[in-house]
């Protein structure tokens, strides 16, 4: 079933075309890869998604709706969720109430039950909190419950964040770099972890990653962009070999070369 | 209303533009620099009245003296606020910065009510600023002519410093980026002390300037001109330093033909003016020549 | 600590400030009352400052504005008719306002549901901006307000101001509302929406991107805190007996972000202890500005000196110790608790490691 369509949109600040033509068909259930030198146009296409940027030409549909011009709060209520490229927690909040927080948008005593503390929310509230310490304990966080999100590790932080999206209850997860900064080791613990809470809780997932062990061993197809274009996308074996694909990345991997 | 009326009301909308152009100008380079609203600086405008009065009647100084000592003691002023009250706070949340800056204006006004007292004082003014020009039927005191010259003037120089000398480049390179400033071996404290030397210098001029056109001088005088100076500049568009010339301009023939069209409303003249910057805020936050600076996400 | 514990205490210390504050009422004099008083609406203005910016991160300064509102509104419910009629002497008071005569606790509600709207109507446009543009606007908006409060004489009696109001304000009424604002604000700051607030100051982006409805969160908390500015307005009134618009002028809300800072964002225990601390320094440095004689020589009257050394702490306290006084600690019975094992643990192993 069709989850997520992005149906030729381009992105322009003023003068400047970050994204152009960028078309997209997510189906339930895949894991989608969106690869690309820096600068290529990868985290505006995911702003544009989550309604942070209004693209300029065309329109985005989720399930059919057309969230184009819908905005950030609301496309989490309809169940996208993502993760930040330069990472932003509530660092002078507790560990906790990060992943809280993310259930709020859910939340269905008003706001006069809970500053009173009638039973309906303070029921609710133990849910969340109960629901959030299962999702700490996911990650080994559960330890660090109460202390400031700033204070983390910075892969611990990463992890927090992942599991902040997934408190929204969302359908479709768009990580962005969710690997930056991470060792191997590290690494082949988070393509797990994606792959391990994609089946539990019936994700789809779109990743924009640099490392390419984590896309191409996880990612079912992939995208490349270059300059704001799609330039190439396929099943990674077909990307490996594309010449396109390695002429723009002059980085890549003799491995895969 | 006559032509006479409206040619005189132009030319003190003018005059009151350029005082608060010459202020407007301190806050606006502060803001690019700094990104901090200066509450202290129009503080800074009201010591140089002060300065030049005992300057003249206690020392005794000629008049010329006094007011270049009162110009070069109120840099020194607006130079040391930066020292002891922004520069500890420059790596702290922007609020904190705030913060201190509506602290030193309390302070430094309060400071004034204490050592001067709140009794109106009167600045001596030589014979030349008391003459008055007549064309036709229209009456300009020296001061409006005074005023405009000079700080069109001061502009000039101005803007031949920010863009044809290098402090004036590491200015401008600050208002981009500092952590890069400061990589570039570019002198950041020295520069930042050097803008509120010359901003305070020119609140200076346009206090004195101000002080001889209502010679009653208090130390709350500074309060009302500061915030329609930093108005000013919000409406020509934070730290942009043509724009605040343009802002101080624009506000000061806002406010007096406010005044003169609707004499009935007087009394809310201040408010126009911060209707005016609500309404810049939430229409063209970036003011008349400001540019748009959007944040990463 | 268990709960059930925790609500016991906290009615007994009610139980017991309640004591307190009727031996007070009935046993001090006229001037210690005052400052008391003055305390506790402060503590009602800090707190009701501090869920917007400590909490909320909404650099506000246009307090004294609802303040403004709460205390004309007051004032102008609480006057009988015939004496209203009596001190507008610019311009006759208009309809309804002369007819309108109601008890002290509904202009105080009406008080704060004004300054609520009022809050509304500016906060919806306004909440947009940021920072310091924020503080400006407010600030502007604050100034507007106590403009036109001096431009209607016909409902305010213009700059003379409304004098001769019942001093209804007393120890019970004042810190009764402290302590239903402090109820009323943790309430909302333990909550998921508070979380939800905490969320949208530490960083907007996210809490906005996680379903953080960032208009309706910000007007809300803007809206309760300038309904509680708005009844501490009207407190206020009933206290100093006359108010004008130069009462509200931007030292006050100056004074209110004092205590904010001194007792540190987001930190509501802070904002209680400062709110009479900065009262009670105002009142002992009084005499300082009146002049000492002490025989030998004499210290002549220096006014304004208060203030100086008022911003002079205020700079001190941002520049060192910018989390405030408390650093930002909360008051809680576990804390307490704990403070307290730790304090009597120390003593005892001291002892027996000799």
């Amino acid at each position: 079933m069709e989850l997520l369509n992005m149906d030729n949109v381009t992105m322009k600040f003023g003068g400047l075309t970050a994204v152009n033509n960028f078309r997209i068909k997510i189906n339930t259930g895949e894991l989608i890869g969106l690869i690309g030198p820096n600068g290529a146009g990868k985290t505006t296409v995911f702003n544009m998604i989550t309604g942070i940027y209004k693209p300029t030409v065309n329109k985005i549909y989720f399930q059919g709706q057309d969230i184009t011009e819908v905005k950030p709060d609301k496309i989490a209520k309809v169940g996208i969720a993502r993760t930040f490229q330069n990472m932003r927690l509530m660092n002078n909040l507790k560990v906790i109430d990060n992943v809280m927080i993310g259930f709020h948008l859910h939340l269905k005593s008003n706001l006069l039950s809970a500053i009173l503390k009638l039973p309906g929310y303070t029921k609710e509230e133990e849910e969340i909190y109960n629901n959030s310490m299962e999702l700490l304990k996911k990650v080994d966080l559960e330890k660090y419950e109460n202390e400031k999100a700033g204070g983390l590790p910075y892969g611990q932080q990463r992890k927090l964040e992942i599991i902040r999206a997934l408190a929204t209850k969302p359908k479709l997860l768009l990580l962005d770099e969710p690997a930056a900064g991470m060792n191997p080791q590290e690494t082949r613990e988070l393509m797990d972890f994606i792959q391990q809470i994609q089946d539990e809780f019936e994700l789809t997932v779109f990743l924009i990653e640099h490392d390419m062990k984590v896309v191409m061993g996880i990612c079912k197809r992939i995208l490349v962009m270059d300059y704001g274009v799609i330039i190439a996308e396929g099943k990674p074996k077909e990307i490996q070999d594309n010449p396109e694909v390695i002429k723009a990345y002059l980085g890549v991997d003799s491995d895969y070369a | 209303m006559s032509l006479n009326l409206l040619l005189q009301n132009i030319a003190n909308g003018f005059s009151l533009g350029s005082l608060y152009a010459l202020i407007a100008i301190g806050y606006t380079m502060v803001y690019g620099i700094l990104r901090l609203i200066n509450f202290a600086h129009g503080e800074i405008f009201m010591l140089a009245p002060y300065f030049l009065y005992f300057g003249f009647l206690m020392f005794h100084l000629p008049w010329w003296l006094s007011v270049l000592v009162a110009i070069i003691l109120t840099a020194l002023t607006g130079m040391l606020t930066e020292r002891v009250a922004y520069r500890p706070l420059r790596d702290a949340p922007r609020i904190s910065a705030l913060i201190s800056a509506i602290g030193v204006s309390f302070f430094l006004q309060n400071l004034a009510i204490v050592l001067f007292s709140g009794v109106p004082k009167s600045v001596h003014r030589p014979e030349f600023f008391r003459t008055l020009f007549q064309f036709g039927e229209i009456r300009i005191q020296s001061t409006l002519i005074a005023s405009v010259i000079i700080s069109a003037l001061f502009l000039s120089i101005l803007l031949y410093i920010i863009y044809k000398t290098k402090t004036g480049l590491a200015m401008r390179a600050i208002s981009t980026d500092i952590e890069t400033s400061r990589l570039m071996a570019i002198d950041v404290n020295k520069t930042i002390s050097i803008t509120f030397i010359i901003g305070s210098a020119l609140a200076a001029i346009g206090g004195i300037l101000w002080a001889l056109r209502f010679p009653q001088i208090v130390p709350t005088m500074g309060l009302i001109p500061g915030l329609k100076a930093f108005i000013a500049a919000v409406v020509g568009g934070i730290g942009n330093i043509s724009g605040a010339m343009l802002g101080g301009f624009i506000l000061g023939m806002a406010e007096i033909l406010f005044v003169a069209f609707f004499p009935e409303l007087s009394g809310y003249r201040d408010a126009f003016i911060f209707l005016i910057l609500i309404l810049i805020l939430l229409f063209k936050p970036d003011g008349i020549l400001g540019k748009n600076v959007q944040e990463k996400v | 600590m268990k709960k059930q514990h925790e609500k016991y205490l906290t009615i007994i210390s009610i139980i017991i400030l309640g004591i307190v504050v009727y031996l007070a009422q009935n046993y001090l004099d006229a001037y210690k009352l005052r400052i008391l008083n003055l305390g506790a609406i402060y503590v009602t203005l800090g707190v009701s400052l501090n869920l917007i910016y400590g909490f909320t991160g909404q650099f506000s300064l246009g307090h004294a504005g609802f303040m403004a509102i709460g205390a004309y509104t007051t004032a102008l419910l609480v006057l009988p008719p015939y004496y209203k009629e009596i001190i507008f002497i610019i311009e006759p008071l208009v309809w309804p306002f002369t007819v309108l005569h109601t008890p002290f606790i509904f202009a105080l509600l009406c008080s704060g549901f004004f300054a609520a709207i009022a809050a509304l109507l500016i906060g919806l446009p306004v909440l947009r901006l940021k920072g310091d543009y924020l503080g400006i606007a407010t600030l502007g908006f604050a100034e507007i307000i106590r403009i036109i409060a001096n431009n209607i004489p016909q409902i305010t009696n213009g700059a003379l101001g409304i004098k001769g109001i019942p001093e209804f304000t007393n120890l019970w009424w004042s810190v009764g509302v402290a302590l239903f604002t402090i109820y009323i604000i943790k309430g909302l700051i333990q909550s998921s929406y508070g979380r939800a607030l905490m969320a949208i100051r530490d960083n907007e982006i996210a809490a906005e991107v996680i379903g953080v409805n960032l208009t309706y969160h910000k007007v809300m908390s803007f809206t309760i805190g300038a309904f509680f500015a708005g009844v501490a307005g009207g407190l206020f009134a009933c206290l100093l007996t006359t108010i004008d618009p130069k009462a509200f002028m931007f030292v006050m809300t100056f004074n209110i972000l004092i205590v904010v800072v001194l007792g540190g964002f987001g930190s509501i225990t802070g904002t209680v202890i400062a709110a009479f601390l900065f009262n009670f320094f105002l009142e002992y440095l009084r005499p300082v500005e009146d002049g000492l004689d002490l025989g030998i020589f004499s210290i002549p009257k220096i006014p304004g000196l208060r203030m100086v050394t008022f911003s002079a702490l205020l700079l001190i306290i941002i520049l060192y110790k910018q989390k405030g006084l408390l650093g930002g600690v909360e008051f809680s019975w576990q804390g307490l608790f704990q403070f307290f094992n730790r304090f009597f643990n120390k003593k005892s192993s001291e002892g027996s490691a000799k």
